[in-house]
């Protein structure tokens, strides 16, 4: 009986250490679109953001073991990362150039500049390995694991905290949970945080109040290029550890649509990249089973789809049922 | 701004993109020149005139290729640029391809060589886009749902559900993959110019482009759209079905996507692959761009666009560059049109510089 306990939580536990996994890059691209969301500022090029990262992570790491064959090895795959960052957080930073210098529709631009990572990752990756699907041929570094001690033999917490291989969770999948609470904390507790969305709420009346509207939104901007290519980072160094041609597989997309479901609140938005990561591992699942690939496939879009129909129904009973008790308190005093 | 100034404002981006898509190119090719040559020059069929005096025709695929890719790019640009006349970004236009593909096909494959196949299976294919739209504009209007997301996950369910239908149900077990048996011989489309692809496909692309010019000048509906894309506000107030008039024009966008469907299958393939490559679609937001939201001039920039295209293909072929260079000279083409203070703060600076060169001489 207790084991059969056991073995279920173990699976249950394997599901939510898989869910976790898959649902980090999303985490960082969808606080990275509730930032600049809240700041006024619509952010298509997530998708791009990522691609870009991952790529620059996956080669920086590569190369930095070719220049400095002496460097100690865990240096690689920090080089990387912090060329990530850069290089995505850069692409962003062009991103509020053309929007808020050039006065470029910022969707169009964004889908432009999606375009743009998917075209110049892939030229470079050509140029660079002479293939156009993977970076297979170059050793490229992940970004080392967290495990906790002692937690060897301990049965459905061990397989929680260190995964279900005992090999710990990638140092990022700490990183998308501390970068939500940062997140979720700066939004609602710090001067910045306030001001940032007083630019996106009303441009005008923060305006008025002498607020640096285009400098709040450059920094919304630059914020959501800087944590999304933390997922895309996670992507190529991580997840797995090679770019791939479109490795951001539409996540970024995901992401954004994460920010709606999620009310433009940052726990609701986390919840609702979860709710994807956990769509995948699902997917992943019933794959296993008989069930066709290609409906499996159509899991992800189609409770993006639903959820979002959800919510919306659900919002619109909550007014309505806001509105009734406001009539019945008004009635009854 | 007055159309000739908006076009030279366009000529100039697309310029400064070939430019630097040509520095991108000299990074990452030791021949540059070649490919940048072939780039251009692609599309074009080669005359000759052969040693007896006979004149021969050269590469009619490659221009066979411009023509029918430039039909495919104006049907996907209406379904991108009527929604965008209610200010609705649809992004869906892969997925009412797909399934407009994929409904000409099986009309196609059940009728049969019977004579009603050929229009029977263009309009399901249209039927099919259109639904496939319709579903978007419905999850718009009754529940609020983002568009841009919507469309894309509905181009996600759209291949998936092509996949199964091919894979599973019209597989054609005698072929080496997996693909549906041919189409019947009355149901397709023969070539207009021998040894291309070109088909009738290449006349139905400015006919539907008059049709959806007359039906959002000259109906009810198209002003509907027009006035709910203007000030949806005003339109709710005066009495406009808004709603109404923007699922319709997704729906109506997604018919026209569904046509490129029909093109796709019944003229062009004549056979639908299982892992027919999506994507075109997308294609379809740069043709709009380019015709800056102006349906009558989509067939042109329909045309521009198919010419790089085919080019980048030929370019492929002939020298090292990959052709996802053109992706990268499309993404500039989109950024440049799109940034509105980027030409006069352009001008402003060349003009200052060539003043201080000028100060300077005197």
């Amino acid at each position: 009986m207790s084991l059969d306990l056991v073995a279920a939580g173990t699976v249950a536990t394997v599901v939510v250490a898989g869910t976790l996994r898959a649902a980090t890059p999303i985490i960082f691209a969808s606080l990275g679109g509730l930032i600049s969301e809240l700041a006024g500022c619509i952010n298509v090029a997530l998708e791009g953001v990522m691609l870009v990262a991952a790529f620059a992570g996956v080669i920086t790491s590569a190369y930095s073991a070719l220049w400095f064959p002496d460097a100690p090895l865990w240096l690689h795959p920090w080089l990387g990362c912090a060329a990530g960052l850069l290089a995505g957080t850069a692409l962003a930073g062009l991103l509020a150039v053309f929007h808020l210098e050039l006065g470029a529709d910022l969707i169009v631009a964004g889908i432009g500049l999606n375009i743009l990572a998917q075209g110049l990752t892939v030229l470079l990756m050509a140029h660079l390995t002479g293939d156009k699907g993977s970076t297979a041929s170059l050793t490229s570094f992940a970004l080392p694991n967290l495990r906790w001690p002692g937690m060897d033999g301990v049965p459905v917490l061990g397989v929680l905290l260190n995964g279900d291989g005992d090999a710990g969770h990638n140092v990022l999948v700490y990183g998308a949970l501390a970068a939500t609470g940062w997140v979720a904390w700066a939004l609602r507790h710090t001067v910045f945080g306030l001001r940032l969305r007083a630019a996106g709420e009303n441009a005008e009346a923060a305006l008025a109040a002498g607020l640096p509207v285009k400098r709040l939104r450059y920094a919304g901007l630059l914020l959501s290029g800087l944590l999304a290519s933390g997922g895309g980072v996670f992507l190529g160094m991580g997840y797995l550890t090679l770019f791939q041609a479109d490795m951001a597989a539409g996540r970024g997309y995901l992401a954004l649509a994460a920010v709606f479901l999620g009310g433009h609140r940052p726990l609701g938005t986390v919840a609702a990249a979860l709710v994807f990561g956990g769509a995948t591992v699902m997917a992943a699942r019933l794959g296993l089973l008989a069930v066709p690939a290609e409906v499996v496939f159509m899991i992800p879009p189609l409770v993006t789809i639903a959820a979002l129909v959800l919510v919306k129904q659900h919002q619109r009973l909550a007014a309505r049922r806001r509105a009734a008790a406001g009539r019945a308190t008004l009635l009854s005093s | 701004m007055t159309p000739s100034r908006e076009g030279a404002r366009i000529a100039l981006a697309v310029g400064a993109a070939l430019a630097l898509g040509f520095a991108v190119m000299a990074c990452v090719s030791d021949q540059p020149w070649a490919a940048f040559r072939a780039l251009l020059t692609g599309p074009l069929p080669s005359i000759e005139r052969a040693a007896d005096g006979r004149v021969v025709v050269h590469r009619l695929v490659r221009f066979g290729a411009w023509l029918q890719d430039a039909t495919t790019l104006t049907l996907v640009g209406l379904a991108i640029a009527i929604p965008f006349r209610a200010r609705q970004f649809s992004l869906g236009a892969d997925g009412q391809l797909f399934m407009g593909a994929l409904a000409a096909a099986a009309i196609s494959l059940g009728l049969g060589d019977t004579p009603t196949a050929l229009p029977l299976a263009f309009l399901a294919a249209a039927a099919a886009g259109a639904g496939w739209g319709l579903v978007a504009g419905l999850l718009k209007t009754r529940f609020e749902a983002n568009e841009i997301v919507t469309t894309l996950m509905l181009n996600v369910v759209a291949v998936q559900v092509y996949r199964l239908v091919v894979g599973r149900v019209l597989n054609d077990p005698s072929a080496g993959f997996i693909t549906t048996p041919p189409l019947p011989e009355a149901a397709t489309l023969a070539p207009l110019i021998a040894r291309t692809t070109v088909t009738a496909m290449v006349l139905v692309a400015p006919a539907a482009v008059a049709a959806a010019l007359f039906l959002l000048r000259r109906t009810t509906l198209g002003y509907e759209i027009d006035l709910a894309g203007a000030n949806p506000w005003f339109a709710v107030r005066a009495g406009v079905p808004v709603a109404r008039a923007t699922a319709l024009a997704f729906a109506l966008g997604g018919a026209f996507a569904g046509l490129a469907g029909f093109h796709v299958s019944n003229a062009l393939l004549k056979r639908l692959p299982v892992d027919l490559t999506p994507g075109i679609g997308l294609e379809g937001i740069v043709v709009a761009l380019l015709a800056r939201g102006r349906v009558g001039a989509l067939p042109l920039a329909a045309l521009g666009y198919a010419y790089l295209r085919v080019g980048a293909q030929a370019m492929e072929r002939a020298t090292d560059v990959p052709r996802e260079v053109v992706l990268v000279i499309q993404a500039l083409i989109i950024l440049f049109v799109v940034s509105d203070r980027l030409a006069p703060l352009a001008l402003g600076l060349a003009r200052r510089a060539s003043a201080r060169i000028g100060g300077r001489a005197a």
